[in-house]
C-alpha cells in the first residue's frame, strides 16, 4: 500500500466523522431553522469534510482514478462501524455480510495482481 | 406513476455521472501545483459539484427509496474505470472490474440489509404506538 492510498482512505474516514456527527446533530432540537446550520457542530462536520476532500486530492497524486472511487467504498464500513458505537445503530446479519464482501472487492481491485502473483509463486 | 419513478431514475442516474466528474477533477488538480490558478479552479469545482450533490441527492430522496438511490450510487466505481481510462489513459484490468463488480454486490447487502433492519424497527414502532 502506498502512502497515497493511506491518505485517501484516510480522507473517507475523516468524511464518514462528520456523516456521524452531521447525523447526531439532525437529532438534536434547535430553536430556528438558521440554527439548525449555524450551530458547532454542523458547522465543524461540514469543515472536516472540506478537509476530507483535500485528502482525496492529494491523494490522487498518486491513486489511479479507476481505484479511488473503489477506496471510497471503504466508507459504508466506516459509517457502519461509527453508526453502531456512537449512534447504537445495528448491524444485522445481511448488513456484516454486505461490508465484508465490499472489503474482499477493495482488496481484489486494489491487490489482485500482488495476490495472484503470490499464489502462482506458491506453486 | 411508474413513469415518474423512472423519470427520477434517469435524474439519479444524471446526477451520479455528474459526481463522478467531480473525481476526474480531483485527479487533475492533483496534478497541478497546490494552490497554482488551474489547481484552483479544479479544486473549486470540486467544491461546487459537492454543494451540487448535497442539494440534488435530497430532492431524489423525496422521489426514490434510499436503499435504491444508495445501491445505484456504487456506479461510481463503474464510472471510475470508464474515466481513468477514457481520460487518463489508465488500463481496465480484469481485477479491476472484478472488484468494482464485488463492490457493488457488497454495497446492495450492505443497503437492503439496513432496509431489513430499519423496516422491522418502524414496524414495531407502529405496532408499539398502537
Amino acid at each position: 500500500m502506498n502512502k497515497f492510498m493511506l491518505i485517501m482512505l484516510t480522507g473517507t474516514f475523516i468524511a464518514s466523522c462528520s456523516q456521524i456527527v452531521l447525523k447526531k446533530a439532525a437529532e438534536k432540537e434547535y430553536p430556528s431553522k438558521i440554527a439548525e446550520y449555524l450551530n458547532p457542530m454542523v458547522m465543524g462536520a461540514y469543515i472536516v469534510f472540506f478537509g476530507a476532500s483535500l485528502c482525496s486530492v492529494i491523494g490522487y497524486k498518486g491513486v489511479p482514478l479507476s481505484l479511488g472511487p473503489i477506496l471510497e467504498a471503504t466508507g459504508y464500513i466506516w459509517v457502519a462501524v461509527l453508526g453502531k458505537i456512537f449512534l447504537g445503530e445495528k448491524i444485522g446479519a445481511k448488513k456484516a455480510t454486505g461490508l465484508c464482501v465490499i472489503i474482499i472487492g477493495i482488496v481484489i481491485a486494489s491487490f489482485g495482481s500482488e495476490i495472484l502473483t503470490a499464489i502462482t509463486s506458491l506453486f | 406513476m411508474k413513469k415518474d419513478t423512472i423519470k427520477w431514475f434517469a435524474i439519479l442516474h444524471v446526477i451520479i455521472l455528474i459526481f463522478s466528474v467531480n473525481s476526474i477533477c480531483s485527479k487533475f488538480a492533483s496534478q497541478n501545483q497546490f494552490l497554482s490558478p488551474k489547481w484552483i479552479l479544479f479544486y473549486g469545482i470540486v467544491i461546487c459539484i459537492l454543494g451540487f450533490y448535497a442539494i440534488a441527492w435530497q430532492q431524489v430522496l423525496k422521489h426514490l427509496p434510499l436503499i435504491t438511490t444508495y445501491a445505484n450510487k456504487a456506479a461510481t466505481t463503474i464510472w471510475g474505470l470508464i474515466w481513468g481510462f477514457v481520460v487518463f489513459g489508465e488500463q481496465i484490468t480484469l481485477q479491476k472490474v472484478i472488484g468494482a463488480i464485488v463492490v457493488i454486490i457488497g454495497v446492495y447487502l450492505v443497503v437492503s440489509g439496513d432496509e431489513e433492519v430499519n423496516g422491522k424497527a418502524s414496524k414495531e414502532e407502529v405496532s408499539s404506538n398502537e
